[in-house]
Parts: structure tokens; sequence; C-alpha cells
């Protein structure tokens, strides 16, 4: 999976070069004429799909009534609704920060640290929920224990869990969003110089005084930046807050704007406009001030790993802690899979017993409902479209920003990040507001249209790609293709026999890592739905909410996607040889 | 005092080489050696050898899957009978190859953290670390932070801290390699100079035969995890065991 850093605004120009026009002279003459017309296309798209749509939602707002003003910013601070939703995405928020960071530290260090049985196996399932939609966590939850009918409350004998809460919220979200803190966390233990800590341990300090004195401060920047994008993530977050914050009566800054947005009304949609604006600039600065603090200080240290470091001994601790993990894994990933499982195969909600069960939500949702294959074959196209139009943009791009000197290249990565860091909410809303208006007569509209969720997916997910396949091209020595040229290759045949071949393994990751999260996206989609485009992720939340009065169907499409995210994730493992997926 | 025993000592990695694993792939085999208190040996060979693992072995820094490591009278590891004694009780001071000076602390606090954590009093600690930085030269350069230091100089604080704690031994990593051809000559020599005159019990991991003979009162050569001859390097030097210690040594 994508290292969830954050994106690599490279330092730019290194001193004054050759000047601008020499270098494009070079560049001409390096790149060709046909390579240099299509990065310059590549250029174009990026920015009229990443910025544009973000700086037109700003000067509609600020235009609003022929003048420039902001008054439409400050009027929205009157808002009761608004200030709560604030105020209650800022509680929640800090709270799954707190939280994922108090599990996912002492698991990271335990599993790098300490002579933990099975540790691979165990990293690599405590990770997987990172590629698992939380709105499944949601729906899984919600079949467990929610007041009334919740399997959990069932077998309890009384009403004991209530998941429609603020607690609920936070367990749900954190039970996904850990896995930030602990990916970022295990690569930077075991990239950690281990001699440091060995060094400390032969200075007298326990296994607790080195991680207290040398570990942790060592972790610091990394768990700060890691925190800010689990802070960032749960600010954007969109599913679960719908699913379980609306019958809490608790909402959120993203599900008050999907509120505001389908009310349909003109002042309903500028309200959510500002609103977005507001969530997006405290994104950006988040991702700005994450990305600054991760990179601002890497400690330096002359290298020299030991090859094996040794590890703590857990001696009689073992089995405790070992069954410790277990239910932990038991109830953040096995329950709540099991969970839906048993949702989808259940005859009533909640009930239990052999009798119960029954294929008929697979047969319905499958067969009867007719949106299914819709939303499947949508799904399917749009993700597949977007994963490939990213990966074909980023070799443009990645090319530019590893194996160029052009000034300014670093601009490009920024904007083609700039999507990622913004809230989904946010992202559709200017997508609508740009292209459901034609474009300068030359776009027709796109509203309503399976080619604005294509770019919506496109621009959400590009930077993945541009980060994989810019590691792909890191990799890649430039003799390789001089070689090529002094074989007598030109420009294009380099670019067929020894460019691509050797890119591939990245393109395919590329790929996959964005139809993954494509296949299942569920916030952006919700907005930019429409009759007859409903997707997986849009027909899941339907059913969830109102459309499948008994029940079950919703876990039918969220059994659907979980298998889908494992089989996919297997596969990259593969295919990249470890070097991707989870 | 103190001298270091090593008695029929082997460590084998049990799951080296992951599906094809031999159990009987030995980095050290049936390792045996009597270091006396004062003494200077050397641990000599080519990478892979096991040099350096022995010395995690006897830091506690590895396990040693067989045989009995003692430190003057106490046993501290001993395979059959399940003894072992954690590192940071063993009184071992170890200077790292990486040096691994801790890159958020000063170079008092670098120096000074073995006797933290031994919980001496606070004005001890400053008379004993600045006595310390006077015999590695690094005085007024207390306030420093590590990514201020040269490698030489960052060396000296690797050095300060595993001999503030005066410990029974000291350990040395290949501590010279990263080191640049002139300053490794004058750190060969300050090293030697520092154990001869606080008569330290070292021992020194290295590949380079240069280092050892000038350095140590005696030599181990190591090949595939086994000692192949031990002696001065004046012994070793006339008197070659085999083709490969005369070639190694040369």
């Amino acid at each position: 999976m994508a290292t969830i850093k954050a994106e690599q605004m490279s330092s730019t120009n290194p001193g004054a070069g050759p000047s601008l026009s020499r270098r494009l002279t070079s560049a001409l003459s390096q790149a060709g004429l046909l390579r240099l017309a299509l990065l310059l296309i590549g250029a174009v798209l990026v920015f009229v799909l990443c910025v544009v749509p973000f700086l037109n939602l700003f000067f509609k707002i600020a235009f609003f009534g022929d003048r420039f003003s902001l008054e439409i910013f400050s009027d929205l601070t009157q808002v009761k609704a608004v200030r709560t939703a604030t105020l209650n995405t800022l509680k929640v928020a800090l709270t799954i920060t707190i939280a994922s960071v108090g599990v996912a530290v002492p698991l990271a260090w335990l599993l790098t640290r300490w002579d933990f049985p099975f540790a691979s196996k165990f990293r690599s399932y405590l990770c997987l929920p990172y590629a698992i939609p939380p709105y499944v966590g949601a729906i899984a939850w919600i079949f467990l224990a929610n007041p009334m009918t919740g399997l959990l409350n069932h077998l309890l004998g009384a009403s004991v869990l209530n998941i429609y809460s603020f607690t609920g919220l936070v367990f749900v979200e954190t039970c996904f969003l850990y896995t930030f803190v602990l990916i970022a966390s295990l690569a930077s233990l075991d990239r950690m110089d281990s001699s440091l800590e060995e060094a400390a341990r032969l200075s007298g300090a326990s296994p607790l005084r080195v991680f207290r004195d040398i570990t942790l401060p060592l972790l610091k920047p990394t768990l700060i930046g890691s925190s800010l994008l689990v802070f960032l993530a749960a600010v954007a977050s969109f599913g679960v807050p719908a699913l379980i914050g609306g019958p809490a009566r608790l909402y959120l800054l993203t599900t008050q704007i999907y509120t505001y947005q389908r009310m349909g009304s003109m002042s309903g949609l500028l309200r959510a406009a500002a609103l977005s604006i507001w969530l997006m600039v405290a994104a950006l600065v988040l991702m700005i001030a994450a990305h600054y603090i991760s990179t601002r200080k890497t400690l330096q240290t002359v290298g020299g790993k030991t090859a094996r470091p040794s590890n703590f001994e857990l001696g009689r601790l073992k089995t405790p802690l070992v069954i410790l993990v277990c239910l932990f894994l038991g109830v953040v990933f096995i329950l709540p899979i099991f969970g839906v499982l048993l949702s989808s195969l259940s005859q009533t909600q909640g009930e239990l017993g052999l009798s119960n069960l029954t294929l008929s939500n697979w047969h319905r949702i499958l067969f009867e409902v007719s949106e299914t294959p819709r939303a499947l074959s949508n799904s399917l196209i749009a993700a597949a479209a977007a994963a490939t139009l990213a990966s074909v943009v980023a070799m443009f791009v990645a090319y530019v920003q590893v194996k160029t000197k052009i000034r300014g290249r670093a601009l490009f990565e920024i904007f083609a990040s700039l999507p990622y860091a913004t809230p989904g909410t946010v992202v559709a809303l200017a997508l609508i507001m740009t292209f459901s208006i034609s474009f300068l007569g030359v776009i027709p509209s796109l509203y309503n249209t399976l080619a604005l969720i294509i770019v919506a997916y496109f621009v959400k997910y590009l930077s993945f790609s541009v980060r994989t396949v810019g590691d792909g091209y890191r990799q890649i020595d430039d003799v390789l293709a001089e070689a090529a040229r002094m074989s007598g290759a030109n420009g294009r045949q380099t670019m067929m026999t020894i460019w691509l071949p050797l890119l591939m393994p990245a393109l395919v990751a590329s790929w996959f890592l964005v139809f993954m999260p494509a296949l299942s996206e569920m916030t952006m989609t919700l907005l930019l739905t429409g009759p007859g485009l409903e997707t997986i992720g849009t027909l899941t939340f339907q059913l969830q909410e109102y459309a499948d009065a008994s029940g079950g169907g919703a876990s039918v499409l969220a059994i659907i996607v979980v298998f889908a995210v494992i089989v996919i994730n297997t596969l990259v493992k593969r295919l990249s040889r470890g070097k991707f997926g989870l | 005092m103190s001298d270091v025993t090593f008695s029929h000592v082997a460590k084998s990695f049990g799951q080296l080489g992951g599906k094809l694993a031999l159990s009987a792939a030995k980095a050290v085999d049936d390792f045996n050696l009597q270091i006396a208190q004062g003494e200077f040996v050397s641990f000599l060979g080519p990478s892979g050898c096991g040099k350096t693992t022995s010395l995690r072995m006897l830091a506690g820094l590895e396990r040693n899957t067989e045989g009995v490591i003692s430190i003057g009278d106490e046993i501290v590891s001993d395979a059959s009978r399940g003894v072992f004694v954690p590192p940071e009780r063993r009184r071992v001071g170890m200077v790292f190859q990486s040096y691994a000076v801790w890159p958020h602390m000063t170079v008092f606090e670098n120096v000074a953290y073995p006797l933290k954590i031994a919980r001496v009093a606070k004005s001890e600690i400053q008379s004993r670390v600045a006595e310390m930085l006077k015999v590695v030269e690094l005085s007024g350069l207390e306030a420093r932070m590590p990514s201020q230091l040269s490698g030489g100089q960052q060396q000296r604080v690797a050095l300060a801290r595993g001999l503030v704690m005066q410990p029974k031994v000291l350990l040395l990593d290949e501590p010279l390699s990263n080191l640049d051809a002139k300053l490794r000559e004058k750190m060969r020599h300050d090293i030697r100079e520092i154990q001869q005159r606080l008569k330290l019990t070292v021992v020194y991991v290295t590949h380079d035969q240069i280092e050892a003979t000038t350095m140590s009162d005696r030599m181990v050569i190591m090949r595939a995890g086994k000692i192949i001859q031990v002696g001065t390097p004046a012994e070793i030097r006339s008197s070659p065991n085999d083709a490969f210690v005369a070639d190694f040594i040369r």
C-alpha cells in the first residue's frame, strides 16, 4: 500500500543553473517534440482537473453578488448548526487521533523490538484494515451493536452497547485509522539504526527505559506526521459519520455539507460550498504541517545497520501478550468481518440460530434488485478508467519530476496531491460547480454523468500513481536508457524497449492502488451520483440507510468489497514481490 | 580484576535461509578463549567470519546457543542451564561501527546517560563526564549536538560514553572503518594509549590486519565461524598456522 507520508514537495532548484531558455532547448533536444507535446498536455490536464475546480469554488463564493466579499464565510459562523458541526468534528477527530496513537505505538514497538511470535504475519493482518473502506466497519458494527437489534446486545441479554453514540463513532473510525500510525511507525522503526538502542542497553537501560529515552524521541517526527494524517482523515471522513452519526444526531462538517447540498436550493449549495472551503483550508494547513514536520528534521546518523537487531525477550509475558494482540485483532477486524458475513446471511437482523440463516439476501441483491448490475458495472468501469488515466498521466508527471531538471517541476506533484489532501466532499462539490455548466462551450456539462465520477476518482487518487511511478523511475538508472541509445535505438524505441518494460511493475501497482479505493468509493460518489449512476458505494449507502427494509442487503455488498480488496491486495503483493500491498 | 572466558561457545541461527533452513548452519562454532584483565585482544577475519557475532554474544546482544561465557567471576551466559544476563546488567561498554551517538541528545547528555541510568548524583556526573571528555579530547564541546560534530568527534563521544561507567570490558566493533585514513591512524594510537593508561580490558573487532597488529596484545584469527589461530602479532607473523592466516596477515 502506498506510504501515507505527505507528498514530497521537493525543495526547488538547487542553486542557479543555466538560463531557462538554455534549459528549455536542451530539454527540447533531449525529449523530442512529440514527448514535449505530451508532457504539456499532461501538465494542462493536471492543472485543469486538480487545481481549477478549487479556485473556481473559491471565486464563485467570494464573488457571489458581483463583488468580492468574504461575508458568506463570516455569516457561516453565526449558524448554530455549523458551529456545532465544527465543534463535533474537532472533538471526534482529536479523540480518534489520540486513540490511534495509543493503540498503534505499543503495537509497533511490540512487533519490531520484541521476540513476538509470527511478527510478520501479525504485521500484515494488523495493517489490513488500511485497505478496507471504513463504511464496511460501520455496517458491521450497526449489525453487531445497535441498541435495538444488535447481535452482541442480543447475546448479552440487554441493550448494553450503543453504536449510535460519540463513543461508537470514535471506536469504529479508530479501528481503521490506527493503521495510518501503525504503518508509518513500523516503517520508521525498521529503518532506525538498531545500534542506537543497543548502545542504550549497554549503558544499563532497561527495555522500557530504552523506549522512553531513545526510541520514542527518535520516533517523534513520524508520530506527529502520521497523527496529523489521522486527524485529517477523521475530519474528512464521511461514510462512518453518515451511517453512525446520523442516528446519533451527531453531525460533523462533512455530513453537514452533504445535508446542505442535498437541500437542492441555491442557498443550500452556497452554504455547502462556503463550508467546504473552510474545511479545505483547515485540511491543507494540516497537510502542509504534517509534511513540514515529518521532513524537517530527519535526524542524521551515520549508517551501518547490524544485520540482525537483537530483540528483547518477552519471557513469561509472551503468551498473555499474544492473546491480547489476538483479541485486539479479533475485535477490530475479524469480528466486524464475521458480523457483515452473518448479517448478509440473516433472515432477521440480530437473530441468532441456524433457522435464521438464509441466502435470500444474496439472491435479492444479486438477482432481484435492478440497481445491482448497474452499480457493479459502473464501479468497475469508473475505477478502471480512473486507474488507467491516472497511471498514464503519472508516467509523464513522474518523468518530469524524477528525470528532468525543468524549473517548477515540483509544482506538478503539489498540484496532483492537492485533491488528495482535500476532503472528498469538497472535491466533489468543486467538481460539480466547475463542470456542471458547459466549459467554454468546448466540454459539455458533465453533471450527472459517469465521466464526472471518473474525473473525481482520477484527481483524488492521482497522487498515489505519481508517487508509485516516481519510485519506479527512481529505480531505473539513466545509463540503461543511454546504453540503448548507444546501441542505436531512437527515443521512441528506447521508451518502448527500455523504460516501459522496466517501469511495468510500478505501473501495475499504480493501477491497482487507484482501482482499489475507487471501486468502493462512497463519499464523493454520493454527491456526484444521479439516476442510473449507482456505484457499489452509493448502493451500499442507500440499502443501509433506507432502501432495504429487511436488512442485510448492504452487508452483501460490503462482503463483496472486502473480498475484492483482499484479492487485489494479495495480487499486488505477489506481483510486486512484497514491495506494495499490506 | 576481571577476565573474560568463552568456553565452547556456539551460535546457530534457527531460521537461517528460510525454507531450506540448515539447523547445522553455525555463525560461530566451538569458540574458546580466555582474555586476561588489562589485555587488548583483536578478533580479525574476513566479513561473515563470526567475529562480530562473538563480540555481540559477549555484550549480550546475541544469545549463544551453546557454551558458557563469563566476565570476571560472573557467568553471564550458560546456554545449557538457561542462564542469561541481559546486556544492561553486564557492565560492558561498547563502541559501534556507526558510533550510535544519539542524535537528540547533546554531547554531555550522551556521555552522561549511563551514569544517569545508574542514578549517580548530579555533581558526580558533572565531574566524571568532564573528566572523560578530557580523556577523549572533547572538552568544551559539551553543549554541541551530534549533527554539529565530525565523524571523528562522534567516534570520541561514543568512546567516552562507553568508558564513563568504568566497564569491566570495553568492546569495539570496527570503530574506525568510517574514518578517513589519516584520522584512523591517530585514533589507533589514541585508543591504544587510553587503554594502556586506564588499564582497560578491550575486545576489538576488525577486518583490517594493520589495526589488529599495531594495537593488540593478542589476535584471534577467525574464518567461517571458527578460530584458526590465537597469538601475539609477532607469533602469528612468524609462524602462521596455515596458508589462510599467512595470506590474511601479510
